[in-house]
């Protein structure tokens, strides 16, 4: 088998995958993002029956009405921000812990990046509204921390449906989405990099920061990336632990599709949303690959 | 090694025949059944029920209108079930398999929604009111008895942060018409910008729009009052009674009137078994099972039959059974269309944002 049929039998199922569920489902976004509303949800047809009233056909409609108020946008960037946020918190709590992990004696490792795992095999939703419960106001965690401010004569103040729970929400679901990746590149360091820093005098501040930080940077990419998406789009935190003020745009895209039954503005919304990860991933690449 | 053998095997059978075995898909809303209700038909049907939720109409009709199959019974409310009867989504009844139909009361019966009731039977009602925790209330001497509890700030001033509104864009802004004085189906501009403008003048006053778990925070104590369902009030009393707390949740109904829902059972037009499907809506349809749900659940009823073995408790309660004055302040919510929808949906959106 030649080299080049070899790639394409590698590379070919992935490529099947993302084309059926990647592209095909952004392009039949695309187009539905230029139609109008059905009346009773779904989309009006294309190619209408010549009834006056009926609407049919492409329309800028929805991306004028996107583009026409600021709220949307506005929308957005404060996802962006929510999703930066993770992003930072996630990375500052994943470093230590991943490198806590390589560093500690080989039999122990495997047991450790399990109970990284472990929380995976509960329901994510249930992990949610459990922290429902523990921010909530009769919980002893928020008495604690409201016992604990108010010796500053703050508050008492409300922990759950607020921005802190939503962030920590985020945080708490994202953080192995972090771990892992860092863990996967840290274990590779060479060991024998250090040694030699070490025997050259380099402080152990001064090796981390010249060698095992600039070392492990694609690990900090691709652990970014994986936190960044998907809490740019996630809705059920949001929705379960925020208040009034608590929506992303992700609950705006649900809100679309399920109650208004407006799926091109919907469509629009994801559209917008999609071509920012992807800018994202793109970034994140390009740093990676000019290291 | 045989007995783990005989394990697997049994293992690998099980899925096979739990497939074989009959069962009955029911999409309903949330907490609108009771699980004693379901054992019965169980028993009487032989057969089981799978039971899905929902916790808002346009939620059951964005799902179908997406293809969403396997579903026997809906129980959507009537204004969804105009939508699904135009939207064909919906099968006939074959009225000779329901003989209990009889029993529903005659003004329940042949609504504009669906004339003739060739799709759909009448199951239960519920009012959306305020849920409110009585002791708390007491205490702070708030109001209840209107609208203003949940819309002015001169009474959310006293129970800021303990009050929670529906997630539902429909229901909240039939809840802020009703208080301005006008109908809950109101579609004029002028009129849904007054109401959008008392949503955000309450706004900071509630912790959350919530739309599922407001029962919950009502029993643990976390919420004062709540915009919600009459059942839903209904059942977090319950839960606070069985937890021995030191309050109860009560229903108040607001004098500015209110929404009252009427939920029909309807048959989706591909339910895998609609002789399943006409067994339990004539079930629901007795007068004996139909009084259960409103002695379990607190539901208004729409059955005649069912009045004799309604507890007098739940008679008295003026939030399930209203006085003729009140109920004639109360509306059914009518579907919007596609342009109506847009138009509420972007105040909803301002209302959630801002």
């Amino acid at each position: 088998m030649s080299t080049r049929a070899q790639k394409w039998l590698v590379s070919g199922p992935p490529l099947v995958y993302l084309l059926v569920f990647f592209a095909i489902p952004t392009l039949i976004m695309l187009l539905a993002s230029f139609q109008y509303p059905g009346e009773y949800g779904g989309l009006a047809p294309l190619f209408g029956t010549g009834d006056p009233d009926e609407l049919s056909g492409l329309t800028f409609e929805s991306y004028q009405r996107f583009f026409g108020d600021a709220i949307y946008l506005g929308l957005f960037f404060k996802s962006f921000l929510y999703a930066t946020a993770t992003t930072l918190f996630c990375l500052l709590l994943a470093y230590p812990l991943a490198l806590l992990i390589t560093r500690s004696p080989k039999k122990y490792r495997d047991l450790l990046v399990l109970l990284v795992i472990l929380p995976f095999w509960s329901n994510f939703l249930i992990r949610i509204y459990a922290w429902m419960i523990i921010l909530g106001p009769q919980s002893l965690f928020a008495k604690g921390f409201n016992g604990f401010v108010g010796l500053f004569g703050i508050g008492p103040l409300p922990l759950l449906f607020s921005p802190i729970a939503v962030l920590i929400g985020l945080v708490y679901v994202h953080l192995p989405f972090m771990v892992l990746p860092l863990y996967a590149n840290l274990e590779k360091h060479d060991p024998a990099l250090l040694d030699a820093a070490q025997d050259l005098g380099a402080s152990s501040w001064r090796r981390f920061w010249r060698i095992t930080f600039p070392l492990s940077l694609p690990g900090v990419y691709a652990g970014s990336a994986l936190v960044f998406i998907p809490a740019l789009g996630i809705f059920a935190i949001p929705d379960i632990l925020g208040g009034t003020d608590g929506i992303l745009v992700g609950n705006l895209i649900k809100q679309q599709f399920l109650d208004s039954r407006d799926w091109p503005f919907g469509s629009v919304l994801s559209m917008i949303l999609t071509l920012l990860a992807i800018l994202f991933v793109g970034l994140a690449a390009w740093f990676a690959r000019r290291k | 090694m045989k007995k783990l053998l005989a394990v697997v095997a049994l293992l690998f059978a099980l899925p096979a025949w739990a497939q074989k075995a009959d069962v009955l898909h029911l999409y309903n809303w949330n907490d609108y059944m009771s699980d004693e209700t379901i054992k019965r038909f169980e028993a009487f049907c032989k057969c089981k029920v799978k039971q899905t939720y929902y916790s808002d109409n346009d939620e059951l009709i964005a799902k179908l209108q997406a293809g969403a199959k396997g579903y026997d019974v809906l129980v959507p409310t009537m204004n969804a079930v105009e939508a699904l009867i135009k939207m064909k989504a919906l099968m006939p009844l074959d009225k000779a398999q329901l003989p209990n139909l009889k029993n529903v009361m005659p003004e329940y019966l042949n609504t504009a929604f669906d004339p003739g009731n060739t799709y759909s039977a009448p199951y239960a009602m519920s009012i959306t009111l305020i849920g409110y925790n009585d002791r708390k209330v007491k205490e702070l001497g708030v109001p209840v008895d209107s609208w203003a509890t949940i819309f002015d700030p001169k009474i959310l001033e006293k129970i800021k942060g303990k009050v929670t509104v529906m997630d539902s864009q429909r229901e909240l802004m039939a809840a802020a018409l009703k208080y301005l004085g006008y109908s809950v189906n109101d579609t004029d501009d002028a009129h849904l910008q007054e109401a959008k403008a008392v949503l955000l003048k309450a706004k900071p006053y509630w912790a959350a729009f919530n739309a599922s778990s407001y029962i919950k925070e009502l029993t643990v104590g976390n919420i004062w009052v709540a915009h919600g369902f009459s059942n839903d009030m209904f059942q977090a009393n319950l839960d606070a009674k069985e937890a021995k707390r030191p309050f109860g949740i009560l229903p108040a109904l607001p004098k500015e009137g209110a929404v009252l829902a009427l939920d029909a059972m309807v048959i989706h037009k591909s339910a895998p078994r609609p002789d399943l499907a006409h067994k339990f809506i004539n079930f629901m349809l007795d007068g004996k099972n139909s009084a259960d749900l409103t002695n379990m659940i607190g539901s208004g009823n729409p059955n005649a039959d069912a009045m004799q073995y309604i507890t007098p408790e739940i008679k008295a309660l003026k939030a399930v059974f209203p006085d003729a004055e009140t109920a004639k302040k109360l509306e059914m919510l009518k579907d919007l269309n596609s342009k109506q929808r847009r138009a509420m949906s972007k105040i909803w959106t301002e209302v959630k944002v801002k």
